[in-house]
């Protein structure tokens, strides 16, 4: 009973939907898929930065996965995913023609309208929602940077998924890109002082970020990941600590302003984008 | 096989006078009518899915519910540790009439710390609606969740100890006209006799069961997972001890019973209304997808077609031999 939204009555329509959906490309980058789907419905309702749930296959019993919208266009989605545990495996596996279960767009988006200058900080998966942002960014001669850390030349790959025009990387180990983090590039690079700092990675990275734009005079958001199992504020299964206490990353989030993450806010959310350990695992830090 | 022309199964039950359409609730906290309208839409509730409708459960303070993570995934099943958070019993009146769109019964759900929480709550609840609030919800009454296995002290003490149920269900008896239903924990060594203190304290009907105590580990760290530490688990994983315990607690009394825990397909249904359980409720199912409750309710009506069953009566306890 969370007063955010208006009630049902007020509503003229819905802001998501439920449906099965068909792969129609599925591209690899190392271990990760990129997976498009034919959701025309979805499609015309979504907003960068939001997430969809995806049912695993199979008729047993499994929660689904909160995956992000890594970018939309016309009547398609496409999701890029990680096999974290064995339901995003069987994620990745899927072939063109196969069909999922998805519901969507939830959650509440990065805020872009005011957005004059953009630089993206993004860890591991949390990669994923950036290339819509990118892409709606774009539209509007909004001018762009990108800097995704990764833990090492494997994980890179991910990079590989996105057409971003000013894209930095960086690796732990230094085997692709610059040495170092996302957070390091990102305030080597910088985007100028009307730059909105939009975050979405593993705890380290999202606190990383925080000090960083504090400091530097910034704003911005991040996204954050949670464990999930209704996708849509029914269970309160997902929240996280903030300056307002515990609030739902799929409802209430899954963005949240920085400043609104308290110190130690995102240490029970990890990286974005990929969904929840389907197998209890916490999901690794890239940084 | 299904004969051209058979009529089609009646799925209607009634619950301790409570005529319910099909016998299918949703268990509380797994599902909210009103944000499933503001996301899907209200024509995602036309039909309504459940029979009846049991919002999350409410508490006489605001309660800001447990550390986070509050969930994770099991072998087939889920584990929980929320903590019922909630924005207390003021707030939920206040946004009560937001309900008035649910064309089903409601029955509201209560937990508390104490056991005068829980009356406390009840009287405010009786008192809203004795004040004719335009616009209200048909409230049709109460499950008193003395067993949520996640609020330290609180509900579960209660839903442990038979004296302690019994003198809850009483002064909550005396406290309304509505259909009572008292939710039991799994979380015993005698479920029956818990079950027979708060039918004989007057409870209307039973709720069996809410989630089993358990505990995951973080694989990696090798410490618990959840931030209570401690869950319930739930799921298909649960089915088979929700179901004795129907079965024993049906074997034993008289007591309409809501059987839950682990139904997700029409066939568990049937098996929990041959273990004697009036109707059901839905719970981890409704976190696989949207329209779980739907096609549960239609997989019951294959079901009863399928074995030329005219309605849940003919099966009813057949499993209490």
């Amino acid at each position: 009973m969370n007063s955010t939204a208006p009630p049902p009555a007020e509503q003229t329509c819905a802001t998501a939907t439920s449906g099965h959906y068909r792969v129609i490309e599925r591209r690899s980058f190392g271990p990760y898929a990129l997976l498009t789907l034919l959701a025309p419905d979805i499609a015309a309702l979504a907003a960068p930065g939001q997430f969809v749930m995806v049912a695993l296959p199979g008729t047993q019993f499994r929660l689904r996965r909160p995956l992000s919208l890594h970018s939309v266009g016309g009547e398609r989605v496409r999701l890029l995913v990680e096999p974290r545990g064995e339901g995003t495996r069987e994620l990745v596996e899927l072939g063109v023609a196969d069909t999922l279960a998805v519901a969507g767009p939830l959650g509440h988006g990065f805020p872009l309208e005011r957005v004059r200058a953009a630089l993206l900080v993004a860890g591991g998966i949390g990669v994923a929602p950036f290339q819509f942002v990118a892409d709606v960014l774009r539209a509007r001669g909004v001018p762009v940077t990108a800097t995704f850390g990764f833990r090492d030349e494997g994980q890179a790959r991910l990079a590989g998924a996105f057409e971003i025009d000013h894209l930095w990387v960086a690796t732990d180990d230094g085997s692709v890109g610059r040495h170092g983090t996302a957070v390091e590039l990102a305030r080597e690079v910088g985007a100028g002082p009307q730059a909105s700092v939009l975050a979405c990675g593993p705890a380290p990275l999202l606190d990383a970020v925080r000090t960083w734009a504090s400091t530097a005079g910034l704003s911005g958001y991040a996204s954050l990941e949670a464990h999930m199992a209704c996708g849509s504020g029914a269970c309160h299964g997902c929240v996280v600590p903030t300056r307002e206490g515990y609030l739902r990353v799929c409802v209430d989030g899954p963005v949240f302003a920085l400043d609104l993450l308290g110190s130690g806010a995102s240490t029970d959310a990890s990286a974005p984008g990929a969904g929840l350990a389907p197998d209890g695992a916490k999901p690794q830090a890239a940084q | 096989m299904t004969q051209p022309g058979a009529p089609v199964p009646d799925l209607a039950v009634t619950l301790a006078g409570l005529r319910l359409e099909h016998p299918v609730l949703n268990a509380s906290g797994t599902f909210d009518a009103l944000e499933t309208a503001r996301h899907y839409g209200p024509e995602a509730l036309a039909p309504f899915p459940f029979s009846a409708y049991v919002p999350k459960t409410v508490t006489l303070e605001r309660r800001d519910g447990n550390p986070p993570p509050r969930l994770t995934e099991t072998a087939a099943g889920m584990i929980n540790a929320v903590g019922l958070q909630n924005p207390g019993i003021e707030a939920y009146l206040d946004d009560l009439p937001l309900l008035a769109f649910v064309p089903v019964p409601v029955l509201v759900n209560i937990g508390g710390r104490r056991p005068g929480d829980y009356l406390e709550v009840l009287r405010r609840v009786e008192e809203r609606l004795a004040a004719g609030a335009a616009g209200s919800p048909q409230v049709a009454g109460y499950e008193l969740n003395v067993s949520c296995p996640n609020v330290g002290r609180g509900g579960l003490a209660v839903g442990t100890e038979p004296g302690e149920t019994e003198k809850l269900t009483a002064a909550a008896r005396a406290l309304t006209k509505r259909l009572l239903i008292v939710k039991l924990t799994p979380n015993v060594t005698d479920v029956v006799a818990v079950a027979r203190a708060a039918a004989e304290a007057g409870a209307d009907a039973l709720s069996l069961v809410n989630t089993v105590r358990a505990l995951v580990l973080d694989p990696q760290t090798l410490t618990p997972f959840l931030g209570n530490r401690t869950g319930g688990l739930s799921g298909p994983a649960i089915k088979p001890v929700a179901l004795r315990m129907v079965w024993e607690v049906a074997g034993a009394l008289d007591a309409p019973i809501i059987g839950m825990g682990g139904i997700a397909c029409g066939r568990d249904v049937l098996e929990f209304v041959a273990c004697g359980a009036t109707a059901v409720a839905v719970g981890a199912a409704n976190f696989s997808g949207p329209d779980a409750p739907r096609r549960i309710v239609a997989e019951l009506r294959a079901e009863l077609v399928g074995r030329g069953l005219p309605d849940l009566a003919a099966v009813r306890g057949r499993a209490l031999v």
